[in-house]
């Protein structure tokens, strides 16, 4: 392994030493590059109460380049698909080297908080939700019990 | 390792926290170091000029505000690079200061009053001194729980080395004035290590190393121009303090705790040459001599003309046609930096080897990532093959890349995946675990996810 840029020990250890509330993330042991990420789900959302985890990969153009973010934990929601997979402009075209690490988790938490069924990653939650907001949110809600379980 | 980062956080916890937002506004967003040949975008925002450049060749924008940004658009900031160089090397004497004045105040300490900087032609010879004695305030702390006899093998060490300065009188004469005996005597102790040497020419005294390096050369110049030499000039009968600037100096490598202070090379700099930041923003001009390299259209070019350009650069012309592409690239964006945007531009040989470091780096990345570990494997099995997986490599980070074949050529490597992943979830069942079968059979197959999977596909590969 190539030696790792400051700005990711730098990062790791900022994100070690003051946590983001609700979040942690902690590298991998074998390859520091691959983060293992909690996020809480935000209060007063169909998620409230959960825990989810997720994986976060920084590719060797980062800072040039987004990090990969994906849930593992199964959840339902009309921006993140089957695959854990996440639509976040920031993850994608809206990348700027400016954000971290800490500031990507902080915008998958927001979204979390504030579905956008919108611009749908996973069609048929969004559908859902727009349809049936009640219905969905309690669906959501009910996953996050079975799943995502503290 | 964590000593050698500094991060702007490291003034939280000192008496003045506010601090910090100094640090982190004299930081470049984009490498969240300090700022190395600040450039100004119209936008009115500020970053390394290697940094952006090398982010505007992915994209055209500016990181913090997303408007749209071009090369030619940036503007060095000769002010910025003073300020942000004049604070890096006060920076740790700073930190050090403040922390201490904190704990000061939770437990006072008799023997370790700071002495405030003084006033006078001698003040960086206070501040360094001052440095060293803040090393020594954290033995002492420690020490003055433990019995006596530890201090007094320091000092026993301290006095027996004196006796081995050749000019040792100033120590004696200089520091106590200052410090408590103790502290002094670990200061000289702490100094011991550097044998000086007296210079032919002016007859001055320097440590070996900064008399070969750079002392003979400066004399002889300043000899062959007729003027006295340098440092007669500058203190006419201060001599010992030059004398004790640079023992200070050098005999910090020698100091167990030196990784603290990440700035040591820059002071060292400072002290040889007697920089001053305001003189040298003042006289900035930029270099005019170099003119800016362009940007070449070099995927339209063919090999031959890219391989002229690059040797007329004196630039290696081994590899593919997009290994020079890159080459070309990235040593327009080091050139540009360098000649363009920076106060001191550095020599071109610098360059070149910057560029191999940066090429060197990117091929361990390279390997570390795919080619050789699976590469070599396909080669084995069949040529035609191996060919296919180049051509979809090649794709792999773009909308291009083609899923379909990726996952035929790989179907075997795949279903093993599977199959290992369902005995593995077999057994986390037994441990109470939600089932995902549906999705996580398709997370496997799934070439988008790319990074993990490669990683378990390239154990995979070797175990056969």
């Amino acid at each position: 392994m190539a030696s790792l840029p400051k700005r990711i020990i730098k990062e790791t250890e900022r994100l070690v030493t003051d946590p983001v509330p609700g979040i942690t993330a902690e590298p991998h042991d074998d390859n520091l590059r691959y983060f293992k990420v909690t996020i809480e789900g935000p209060a007063g959302s169909p998620y409230e109460n959960g825990l989810f985890n997720l994986e976060l990969y920084l590719p060797d153009d980062y800072p040039m380049e987004a990090p990969k973010v994906r849930f593992l934990t199964k959840i339902y929601h009309p921006n993140i698909d089957r695959l854990g997979r996440i639509c976040l402009d920031i993850l994608k075209t809206n990348w700027s080297p400016a954000l971290q690490i800490r500031t990507v988790l902080l915008s998958v938490q927001a979204l979390l908080a504030s579905p956008n069924p919108n611009d749908p990653l996973a069609n048929d939650v969004a559908e859902d939700w727009i349809k049936n907001e009640q219905g969905a949110k309690a669906k959501a809600k009910e996953w996050t019990a079975l799943y995502a379980k503290k | 390792m964590k000593n050698q980062i500094s991060d702007a956080s490291d003034f939280t916890h000192t008496r003045i926290p506010k601090l910090s937002q100094l640090d982190t506004l004299l930081r470049c967003h984009i490498c969240k170091d300090f700022l190395k040949v600040p450039v100004l975008t119209p936008c009115g925002h500020t970053f390394c000029s290697l940094c952006i450049r090398e982010y505007i060749s992915v994209q055209a924008k500016c990181p913090l505000c997303l408007t749209e940004l071009r090369e030619s658009m940036l503007r060095s900031e000769f002010l910025v690079s003073e300020i942000v160089d004049s604070y890096k090397v006060i920076r740790d004497k700073l930190l050090d200061i403040l922390r201490q004045s904190e704990e000061k105040t939770t437990d006072p300490d008799p023997d370790s009053s700071i002495i405030e900087v003084g006033s006078g032609p001698e003040d960086s010879l206070i501040e360094n001194d001052n440095q060293n004695d803040d090393t020594c305030d954290d033995i002492q702390i420690l020490q003055s729980n433990k019995p006596t006899s530890l201090k007094r093998t320091y000092t026993d060490i301290a006095s027996s080395s004196l006796r081995t300065l050749p000019r040792s009188k100033y120590f004696k004469a200089n520091i106590p004035v200052k410090r408590s005996s103790t502290a002094s005597r670990i200061d000289s102790m702490l100094k011991k290590p550097v044998e000086l040497v007296p210079c032919p020419i002016c007859e001055k005294y320097f440590p070996v190393k900064e008399l070969e390096r750079t002392h003979l050369d400066e004399c002889l110049t300043l000899q062959s121009l007729g003027n006295k030499p340098i440092s007669l000039k500058q203190t006419s009968h201060k001599d010992e303090p030059v004398l004790n600037r640079s023992t200070v100096m050098s005999s910090k490598k020698s100091i167990p705790t030196g990784g603290l202070r990440t700035t040591k090379s820059r002071e060292e700099g400072e002290v040889e040459e007697e920089i001053s930041y305001v003189d040298k923003y003042i006289n900035s001009t930029t270099d005019t001599e170099h003119q800016r390299l362009p940007k070449l259209d070099l995927p339209s070019m063919t090999i031959t003309q890219v391989k002229q350009k690059l040797s007329n650069l004196g630039l290696s012309t081994a590899g593919t046609k997009q290994n020079m592409m890159a080459r070309y690239n990235y040593y327009e964006i080091l050139w540009n930096s360098n000649f363009c945007d920076s106060l001191n531009p550095v020599d071109v040989s610098e360059l070149k080897r910057q560029l191999l470091s940066w090429e060197t780096s990117r091929k361990v990345h390279n390997i570390a990532n795919s080619s050789t570990s699976i590469g070599n494997l396909m080669v084995s099995r069949s040529a035609n093959r191996h060919h296919d997986y180049k051509k979809l490599l090649d794709n792999f980070k773009t909308d291009k890349f083609n899923r379909k074949e990726w996952c035929l050529l790989f179907r075997k490597q795949f279903r093993r995946l599977i199959k290992d992943a369902k005995k593995g979830q077999i057994s986390r069942l037994s441990k109470n675990e939600p089932i995902q079968e549906s999705p996580k059979d398709e997370q496997l197959t799934d070439p988008d996810l790319s990074n993990d999977l490669f990683e378990k596909l390239d154990d995979q590969v070797h175990i056969p």
